[in-house]
């Protein structure tokens, strides 16, 4: 009976003590918020999420700069976060419906944007009056676009371009000339050649990776999915010869197999190969083999031999969101429209400093976007990279961009061992609509 | 014959030794060396290791990172040895109606994948206002049907003579665990310290969602923000992991005596 009793106090004391603990942890917790809410009233602070603390997180602080001059009492901080971890908070966040720990800036990377705003309608603010979009580069701008509203600020772009080893190509009897305006059937034979010449491969290919494929379809305004999310595999023209130049490329042996990210930039960085085919963002990795100064050069990519194809694309980019619950909703719009979305001071001193390409055309006539870069044999690339840029063609990612190249993905391995292509892509699509709907 | 398969025997051995010792050896090769010779597979001592820890500390902040996750380590395993070795012992020694089916349903808990319950406990601890805490990062796996399991599997081996000396001595029950069962299980205590210490120590998709600022991040969280970037240093991210793992690798070798004991059972 004594040990019964004894048993009943001491549950009913552990559940007293943590009914206490939770009051007081609560309590401290409200303490702490209004302490910064007063600390706030000097300052006004905005919170950011972003994923690259060299490059999109750099960006930020140069815009907290410049807007503090006319701002004086504005504060930012950047949490930097893994990009796959900051989707998993924010799928967290808002599939739970807890607001608590959001930001009120938020990087989104561009085939996301659809997803986010049509799964979570009224999170994300309205900009279409705060910016003016008619100063970005068309197809950025349509990539935030639904239903007629723009939500977000645009941000970096990866318009690609053909790198290249000119000592390679040099060797196996090329000159800049011949590298301007070329298909990709041109390509494959240059390839070859350099191959025969040089001993080098033109390229490197990853069955796991749907880069390439992504920057063929986009060149020739096409997308693995229709604007209205259906799959865009059969009847598509432009996949079609997205898929025979691909399996061509790997069938002509002028591409070294590679298994991953790690691999490929290892590939040019120890010079086993002489073209790169990527965004505007490698040139970082390029610029860090510095025994290479002075070798690459850049040119336009190949061209699809379709119809409206052009030798321009995209690969990645992301764009700003700010929150419609934020409490400092209204100052993030303005913070983020005054600095990215119309500044071209901000994209100077963004490509001067973090080497980041924005497609804020006003900034493309600038003292910054003109510089000659030895390391690229005195090219200007980044003009080159920003006149292509207004050429790529416009395209919507719709929501279900990932599922569709992972549906493609799955059949890659038998289209590349030489399966029927047009069986291949119902297959495709037939996966794809299983996936989504 | 005989000296023939013990040469097999210890080329195999020889060859599992450099599979799984090859990482770390690459790991340690490859904080000396910049990013662009790890990327090159260049296998050889550079000499960027200072530069790479000066990167290192000036990105993060390591002493932040390294305190939070020793907190929450060293909490969750006390927390973890005391209340799994109690429900184990409970579980084993006294005798109650529908002990069993009770475990089983324990037993089912661990089928649950992590990820199904992540939101609703996210929505709890956002209710108990503890997000953002230490405390919300230990609090769901404080007890795991594992660790309760471990406990009770070793107790099958505890002599109970011991308890029944104990009773006549005249200790209380909450003495007896103490004093006899705790200090008798020592190196099951040791193997379960090792295993949940490496578990909260690594654990990586609870913190990531429950802690919300820079400064309440744990190690893992900062080698995966520096693991991310368009263009990753690996030479820092090297640093960092050696860094990241080398308290798990000191608990091993301290404890390991113990560990191997805990694992064969505790009490022959």
């Amino acid at each position: 009976m004594a040990k019964k009793k004894w048993l009943s106090v001491f549950v009913l004391v552990t559940m007293a003590a943590s009914l206490l603990a939770g009051c007081g942890s609560s309590g401290s917790e409200s303490k702490t918020a209004e302490g910064k809410e007063a600390g706030n009233s000097s300052k006004k602070k905005v919170v950011a999420w972003a994923w690259d603390p060299s490059f999109n997180g750099a960006a930020l602080k140069i815009a907290k700069e410049l807007y503090q001059k006319e701002h004086p009492d504005f504060d930012l901080e950047v949490v930097d976060m893994a990009k796959a971890d900051l989707e998993q908070k924010l799928n967290t966040n808002l599939a739970s419906g807890v607001k608590e720990g959001l930001p009120d800036i938020l990087l989104v990377n561009d085939p996301n944007i659809q997803k986010y705003v049509t799964a979570y309608p009224n999170t994300f603010a309205d900009f279409t009056d705060k910016v003016d979009f008619t100063k970005f580069s068309p197809y950025k701008v349509e990539a935030l676009k639904i239903d007629n509203k723009i939500y977000g600020v645009p941000f970096d772009i990866g318009v690609t371009g053909m790198f290249y080893r000119s000592d390679y190509l040099e060797q196996a009897g090329y000159t800049a000339k011949d590298l301007e305006n070329i298909t990709w059937d041109q390509y494959i034979e240059i390839g070859k050649k350099v191959k025969e010449k040089t001993g080098k491969y033109m390229t490197t290919i990853n069955p796991n990776d749907e880069a390439l494929t992504s920057i063929l379809l986009q060149s020739a305004g096409s997308w693995y999915i229709t604007p209205d999310n259906k799959g865009n595999f059969v009847n598509n023209p432009a996949m079609t010869e997205t898929l025979r130049v691909y399996k061509a490329i790997a069938d002509s042996g002028i591409a070294k197999p590679v298994t991953g990210w790690s691999e490929f930039v290892g590939s040019f960085n120890a010079g086993d190969v002489a073209t790169v085919v990527s965004g505007v963002w490698q040139v970082s990795s390029i610029m860090d083999a510095k025994d290479q100064s002075g070798k690459w050069r850049v040119a336009p990519i190949p061209r699809l031999n379709v119809s409206k194809a052009v030798n321009a694309s995209n690969e990645g980019g992301s764009s700003w969101f700010v929150f419609n619950d934020s409490a400092n909703k209204d100052l993030a719009m303005d913070f983020l429209a005054k600095t990215i979305g119309g500044s071209s001071e901000f994209y100077e001193r963004f490509l001067k400093e973090n080497g980041g390409v924005g497609s804020y055309i006003p900034a493309f006539s600038s003292e910054a976007y003109g510089q000659k870069s030895d390391f690229f044999g005195g090219q200007s690339i980044y003009r080159d990279f920003t006149k292509w840029s207004t050429e790529v063609p416009g395209i919507t990612l719709g929501m279900y961009t990932q599922e569709a190249k992972d549906a493609l993905k799955n059949e890659l391995p038998n289209i590349l061992q030489g399966a029927d292509l047009t069986k291949s892509l119902a297959n495709i699509q037939t996966l794809f609509e299983q996936q989504v709907h | 014959m005989k000296r023939l398969t013990t040469a097999g025997v210890h080329l195999f051995l020889i060859l599992a030794s450099v599979v799984s010792l090859f990482p770390f050896v690459w790991m340690l090769i490859g904080m000396t060396n910049s990013s662009s010779d790890i990327l090159k597979g260049r296998f050889s001592i550079g000499s960027k290791l200072m530069d790479n820890v000066h990167k290192l500390m000036e990105m993060t902040n390591l002493g932040a990172a390294s305190w939070n996750s020793a907190v929450i380590a060293i909490i969750g395993t006390f927390g973890t040895l005391l209340l799994s070795s109690m429900a184990g012992y409970g579980f084993e020694i006294y005798q109650s109606k529908g002990k069993s089916r009770l475990f089983g349903l324990l037993m089912l808990s661990m089928m649950m994948p992590f990820a199904a319950v992540m939101i609703p406990l996210f929505r709890m601890f956002s209710d108990m206002g503890l997000l953002n805490t230490p405390t919300a990062v230990v609090m769901p796996t404080i007890t795991t049907a594992f660790m309760i399991f471990f406990f009770l599997q070793n107790t099958k081996s505890f002599p109970r003579e011991l308890l029944q000396a104990g009773r006549v001595d005249g200790l209380t029950e909450w003495q007896l665990f103490t004093r006899i069962y705790m200090p008798t299980m020592k190196p099951t205590y040791a193997a379960a310290a090792i295993i949940t210490f490496m578990n909260y120590w690594n654990s990586f998709l609870w913190p990531l969602i429950a802690l919300q600022t820079q400064e309440k991040k744990t190690l893992p969280l900062v080698v995966s923000s520096l693991a991310s970037s368009y263009n990753p240093d690996y030479g820092i991210i090297m640093v960092a992991i050696v860094i990241t793992t080398l308290p798990s690798i000191l608990i091993f070798f301290l404890l390991q005596k113990q560990f191997v004991q805990g694992m064969l059972g505790s009490v022959k």
